[in-house]
């Protein structure tokens, strides 16, 4: 479905649900074509992908400036949700930032050092007890 | 499809039947708008689209090189910059979701948060857009509403997550740490009205959240990181002034040799190295965003050798300790123990969790500088540091059970004067940080909470100072013992005196000793009786068993038993700190974050006030 860019105008004093359409039309289009070019095991990769979902947010803010709606609202969830249904539903869900390495690395990682001391400061120990004893 | 596009593909689809003379790149649509095709190493230019926000008396640009490809550029900022046509005023008058409606405060904030052209500080907008991702990733996956009645939809309202919320409620959270003068201790409100919609602002007619009380005291809690952050820095430099002056006296004065005060110089080296790269740390990394933002190598390497120094120092207590433990509870004679292994345990394991550290940091969590202390890798630090403390504290309380028995089956005055030790020590221990017991949390008041800041802060930077001045430098004991070396020293210059270590003579008035805590136990029958010693003032003990024991002096009781008391205590209150950073790490705004992991190195300088006089005289005359 397509609004004509004479439409648009006339849309200029208040939000409607055109919006939705609008981003939908122009902002979704750009964002496909990037991850198009992505390989789809990329898509989880949050390296590849950063750049575009920022895009992607900068436009539904730009169109939501230009058609005086405030953002986000509800148009833009929806609209997000769509997305995130379509190209991330089987991404992990702990968000891109650093992060902890999970459990079974850090315990490791913590758990050996802590063995180490202990067992050097035994070893020092036991040394001083010896070398005490061979008075 | 759009009507643009499809005609683009259209025309494509006619011009694949020409016949061209040389390279050019073909036609191509880029979502927006479709490329004429065009010969290489030519610009192509046409008008911007007719879209919301563009101009389309604007030109786009875009260059088709020698082999023929289009060159792209990856952001459409770059591509259509020249489209964009909002003005600043424009983004004046809108207020941004839920920050407040005063367009005058709002500039900063709204500027970066509204115009992706306007430079943005890059890692607030990544933290946004992650916030954003997880917040819609959350949405799809959590279930639906199951409860009956109104409520408000689940949202994202630009920086924060909310959840479906029923209707008439109030909903809160932390604020997000995006900006520097976001205080993510406190809370952001909103509110889900009666008819199940979200609270708009009447001005606006918006959906807002209440996001005032995040910079309502910042200025406030800056001010005080800063002064804090002064009086770090003072107090680390006072410590290694007072260590400095220590160590000059432990090596000037060579008659104080001994395997005992080696360890002691040993142990004031890492302190004031410690103290050193704190202090290097906090004024060349903390304070300074323009280095994170660079994230040199630099800085990681510095941090590397912070941790390092770190362990260094815990380790040296803990030989300190193991040193104590194998001299007085495994039955000793004042025979010298080899101390390499101590060096090694000292100086070289330490290098073993800070290596592991920096290989995880980098490989997991390398953040810039590795600044972040919300990272559970930290313990790859402090779990040894800590095994180490409870280690040592174990030795100690061993080592105080064995005074306190051998003390008691003497049936001497000692009871009186442990009694005075017991005192000093209860003196001491508000000084040294137990105060960490009662107080183990910050108060969530916040006027109550700064004033806990600050006590805990002058307590631990200044308390040295005070020890040591009410101890050592105004203690008469003290003064005629520096007046004593200094004459001895005089007289004896050039003499090497290693009497009060090896195993002669007891005259006391040679050398006073502070450091043997040599508790001899012979292995004959004669051990009860050792120690005879103390009168109130005199800390020497006088064996008199009839046979001439093989330590000279030996200092027992309130000297080594008070310090032994504090190093237990020290070490104690040490380990409550670091269990206190931790939940601390909670509770921080974000100029906190590296603030106060360094604060906690301070409670050490107490301690090593303390030891460093060596005037515990034994020997008092």
């Amino acid at each position: 479905m397509l609004i004509g860019p004479v439409n648009l105008s006339v849309l200029t004093t208040a939000c409607s649900s055109h919006y939705g359409n609008v981003i939908e039309e122009f902002c979704l289009a750009k964002f496909k074509l990037d991850m198009e070019v992505l390989d789809q095991r990329q898509w989880c990769s949050w390296e590849d992908t950063v750049e575009s979902y920022g895009e992607l947010t900068n436009c539904t803010f730009l169109v939501a400036l230009k058609m005086n709606c405030f953002w986000p609202n509800r148009m833009v969830d929806e609209f997000f949700i769509r997305v995130h249904r379509h190209y991330f539903h089987d991404c992990s869900m702990s968000g891109r930032l650093l992060h902890d390495p999970p459990n079974r690395i850090l315990g490791p990682f913590i758990v050996v050092p802590i063995l180490v001391t202990l067992l050097m400061t035994a070893l020092v120990v036991w040394r001083s007890k010896r070398s005490e004893g061979i008075v | 499809m759009t009507q643009s596009q499809y005609k683009c593909l259209e025309l494509l689809g006619r011009d694949g039947s020409h016949n061209k003379t040389g390279s050019f790149c073909s036609r191509f649509w880029d979502g927006l708008l479709c490329w004429d095709e065009t010969p290489a190493g030519n610009f192509a230019s046409q008008n911007c689209p007719d879209y919301p926000s563009f101009d389309p008396l604007e030109k786009v640009t875009k260059y088709c090189d020698e082999s023929g490809n289009w060159v792209h550029s990856s952001s459409i900022n770059k591509t259509w910059s020249h489209c964009l046509t909002f003005s600043k005023e424009k983004i004046k008058t809108l207020p941004v979701h839920g920050f407040l409606e005063t367009e005058t405060e709002l500039d900063p904030t709204a500027e970066s948060q509204v115009s992706p052209v306007v430079t943005q500080k890059v890692e607030e907008r990544k933290k946004i857009i992650n916030g954003q991702y997880k917040c819609f990733e959350k949405m799809n996956r959590d279930q639906p509403y199951n409860k009956s009645g109104p409520y408000c939809n689940r949202t994202w309202d630009g920086w924060l997550c909310w959840d479906d919320t029923p209707a008439g409620t109030y909903t809160s959270q932390n604020c997000p740490n995006y900006f520097p003068d976001f205080d993510s201790t406190e809370k952001v409100t909103k509110y889900c009205d009666e008819t199940g919609n979200w609270f708009r602002h009447p001005e606006t007619n918006r959906t807002w959240s209440n996001y005032t009380l995040c910079i309502a005291h910042t200025k406030d809690k800056l001010k005080m990181a800063y002064i804090l952050y002064y009086m770090a820095i003072v107090g680390h430099a006072l410590s290694i002034v007072s260590l400095l002056i220590s160590l000059a006296i432990f090596f000037y004065f060579r008659s104080l040799s001994c395997q005992r005060i080696t360890l002691h110089k040993n142990l004031f080296c890492s302190y004031v190295l410690n103290s050193a790269f704190t202090i290097v740390n906090l004024i060349t990394v903390v304070n300074n965003p323009k280095v994170v933002q660079r994230n040199p190598i630099g800085c990681k390497v510095l941090h590397f050798f912070h941790m390092y120094m770190l362990g260094c120092n815990y380790f040296w207590m803990l030989c300190e300790g193991i040193y104590l433990h194998t001299l007085i509870v495994v039955a000793v004679f004042a025979e010298e123990q080899h101390l390499h292994w101590y060096y090694l345990l000292g100086w070289g394991f330490p290098l073993v969790p800070a290596s592991i550290h920096a290989v995880a940091r980098k490989k997991y969590f390398d953040d810039n500088c590795w600044m972040s202390v919300d990272t559970h890798l930290l313990y790859v630090v402090h779990g040894p540091i800590m095994a180490a403390l409870l280690v040592n504290l174990f030795f100690l309380l061993n080592i105080v059970r064995v005074l306190v028995t051998k003390l008691r089956d003497t049936h001497r005055a000692e009871s009186n004067m442990y009694m005075k030790a017991v005192r000093a020590t209860l003196i001491l221990v508000p000084l040294l940080g137990i105060q960490f017991v009662i107080f183990p949390w910050r108060p969530e008041n916040r006027l109550a909470g700064e004033i806990y800041d600050y006590i805990m802060h002058i307590l631990m930077n200044y308390q040295g100072l005070l020890v040591a001045t009410i101890f050592c430098f105004f203690n008469g004991e003290v003064q005629g013992t520096l007046k004593r070396q200094w004459m001895q020293y005089k007289t004896q210059w050039g003499q090497r005196r290693r009497e009060h270590c090896s195993t002669r003579s007891t005259s006391y008035t040679a050398t006073s000793i502070t450091e043997v805590p040599a508790f001899m136990y012979h292995h004959d029958c004669n051990s009860e009786h050792l120690n005879g010693k103390q009168t109130e003032d005199s800390e020497l003990v006088a064996l008199k068993t009839g046979e001439t024991y093989n330590v000279q002096s030996l200092c027992v009781g309130k000297a080594v038993s008070v310090e032994i008391l504090l190093k237990a205590l020290f070490i104690f209150s040490t380990a409550l700190l670091l269990g206190v950073e931790t939940q601390r790490k909670q509770k921080k705004i974000q100029t906190w974050d590296a603030f106060f992991f360094f604060f906690k190195c301070h409670s050490k300088a107490a301690s090593v006030r303390l030891l460093s006089h060596p005037f515990w005289a034994c020997g008092h005359k």
